[in-house]
């Protein structure tokens, strides 16, 4: 009766096991680094080329020396662009960025890809740059 | 005319105080432009709880904290939260409690990376960081992450979090932090009263922390440890009481791990804790305090947010139910006593609503249901010694802020 027991036992946790593989397994393949496009700004403007966009995904990260955190420049449509400061508006840490939206390692706190509030502590959505397309690049005004 | 003064007045009242909270929530979040600036923020909760065996009643202003932040620089900032709980600290009365719950420089080495030094919070648990009334369901936090992982546990040390460019969602964190108190352990909270949080610590005994943190997709999973010394004497002391001594002497170990899932208004939650104390009979031997050599405990939550439906609102209103179980004997060392009352499960259930991001208004019951009471830790005989009830009932009603 025992062996039988441990038996199920095991058997139902070898599912389990194997299912939560599986399910890690689809949910990984999505996870490949995002593009960084390093610069160094000049005169509070930011010059993205189109070509910094991979095919896969519609986020580049933006990593200005001369900014404290890094603006994650997300293509919403071909002509439609938003620049976000990938700062919590909780206390200021930096946030981390998947492709599904940013988080906040320290308190929790979550944002979509607008910039809004999914999750409290933090109550303003991310600073939002204005951004203009021209014919190869985007520009981000830091003002 | 008085009539228009009085409308602009409130305008104006209503307007400068808009620009308060604004103000303060942005701390020095970047909002403010000027890198040197310092902020006030805070938080609180009060509940009102019904015990439903006893026909009994409490009302608790359960803690108001106010945070002060500075920035110095781009690179260096302050945080500090000063709590005050139960309302009224009074001397010589049992009850209340004020105390700084943090008090860190944060130095950001770069984009990626930031150091803390002072009295800090390390990432163990989901509570333990992200214990504001508006980031959790229920008005009390939950039960095992009070009695088996300490919450708000804060030591003097070193911090260093970090977050990597190739695997985007994966954090970590390391830190090292003055060690445990064994004479403060109690039996039914653990290690809880082994901290020092910031007042004397023996750093003798020293303790290392890290986690890993995992964000992937609307997933959030999490994995932390702690390991440290909780006899920080001199070996005079130590011989005198048989402990072992030094560093990591007479250590207590604890692995957590947790995972978070939202989206679309539903979330899920579910952490499991395990806590070994491996010198157990030599701490109970020196300081009499029924220690229990290991501990376990795990929880899980569903819930959710049922305004969901009305795209348009801001509002939460999340219907949650939670499970706790907590095995604070999971194993006894050869002189520990067994109490039966420290085999806990809790059934919570409840509703949390959030007219505005930063207020909640939290109604739950909760059903506790314990092990036996053992006759051999009465230290009260029959008829003084009240009864024990191994089944309980709670309802509370709470407000919960932060801002």
């Amino acid at each position: 009766m025992q062996k039988r027991r441990e038996f199920i036992k095991q058997s139902c946790t070898l599912c389990l096991g194997v299912l939560g593989v599986g399910v890690l397994s689809t949910q990984l393949t999505s996870c490949s680094p995002l593009p960084i496009f390093k610069t160094v700004s000049t005169e509070k403007i930011i010059d993205v080329p189109l070509s910094s966009f991979n095919q896969e995904v519609n986020i580049v990260i933006v990593r200005d020396a001369n900014l404290q955190f890094d603006i994650a420049l997300i293509k919403k449509t071909e002509t439609d662009y938003d620049a976000l400061e990938l700062k919590c508006t909780h206390q200021a840490n930096s946030l981390t960025a998947t492709k599904t939206g940013f988080m906040c390692a320290a308190h929790g706190s979550t944002f979509d890809l607008d910039g809004k509030v999914t999750k409290e502590p933090a109550l303003l959505p991310l600073k939002k740059y204005k951004t203009q397309l021209t014919g190869t690049s985007i520009l981000i005004y830091l003002t | 005319m008085k009539i228009t003064l009085v409308l602009f007045s409130a305008l104006y009242v209503l307007s400068t105080q808009a620009q308060i909270l604004t103000k303060e929530d942005s701390l020095n979040a970047g909002l403010i432009k000027s890198p040197n600036t310092t902020v006030i923020s805070g938080y609180g909760s009060v509940k009102y709880k019904y015990q439903t065996r006893e026909k009994i009643a409490h009302a608790n202003l359960d803690r108001v904290v106010l945070f002060l932040g500075h920035k110095f620089s781009n690179k260096i900032s302050f945080f500090s939260e000063l709590e005050v709980e139960d309302a009224k600290v009074t001397g010589g009365e049992v009850g209340g409690e004020v105390a700084l719950e943090q008090a860190f420089l944060k130095f950001d080495i770069n984009k990626n990376i930031y150091v803390v030094a002072g009295l800090f919070i390390p990432r163990i648990g989901i509570i333990n960081e992200n214990h504001l009334p508006n980031t959790f369901n229920g008005n009390d936090r939950p039960f095992l992450e009070s009695l088996i992982i300490p919450s708000t546990w804060r030591e003097i040390g070193v911090g260093l979090y970090g977050n990597l460019n190739s695997i985007p969602g994966l954090n970590y964190s390391v830190g090292l932090v003055n060690g445990l108190n064994s004479a403060g352990f109690e039996n039914g909270t653990g290690i809880r009263g082994g901290r020092f949080e910031g007042r004397n610590a023996n750093a003798s005994a020293i303790a290392v922390t890290g986690s890993l943190l995992y964000y992937i997709q609307n997933f959030r999973i999490q994995a932390s440890g702690y390991y440290g010394g909780s006899a920080g004497l001199t070996k005079r002391e130590a011989d005198s009481l048989l402990l072992s001594y030094g560093s990591f002497g007479t250590p207590v170990a604890l692995a957590e791990a947790d995972m978070q899932y939202n989206h679309k208004g539903f979330s899920v939650k579910a952490l499991y804790t395990i806590v070994n104390i491996s010198d157990a009979q030599k701490i109970n031997r020196a300081y009499a305090n029924n220690t229990p050599q290991v501990m376990t405990g795990y929880y899980c939550e569903l819930g959710y947010d049922i305004l969901k439906f009305f795209k348009t609102t801001d509002k939460n209103l999340t219907v949650f139910a939670r499970y706790e179980n907590l095995n604070m004997n999971h194993k006894l060392p050869k002189n520990g006593i067994y109490n039966g009352t420290l085999n806990q499960q809790f059934v919570v259930g409840g509703i949390t609503f959030k007219p505005i991001k930063g207020v909640t208004i939290k109604a739950d019951y909760i059903f506790k249901e314990t092990g036996e009471r053992n006759p051999a830790l009465v230290v009260t005989p029959f008829p003084q010694s009240l009864p024990y009830f191994k089944k309980q009932g709670f309802f509370s009603l709470g407000l919960g802020y932060s801002f």
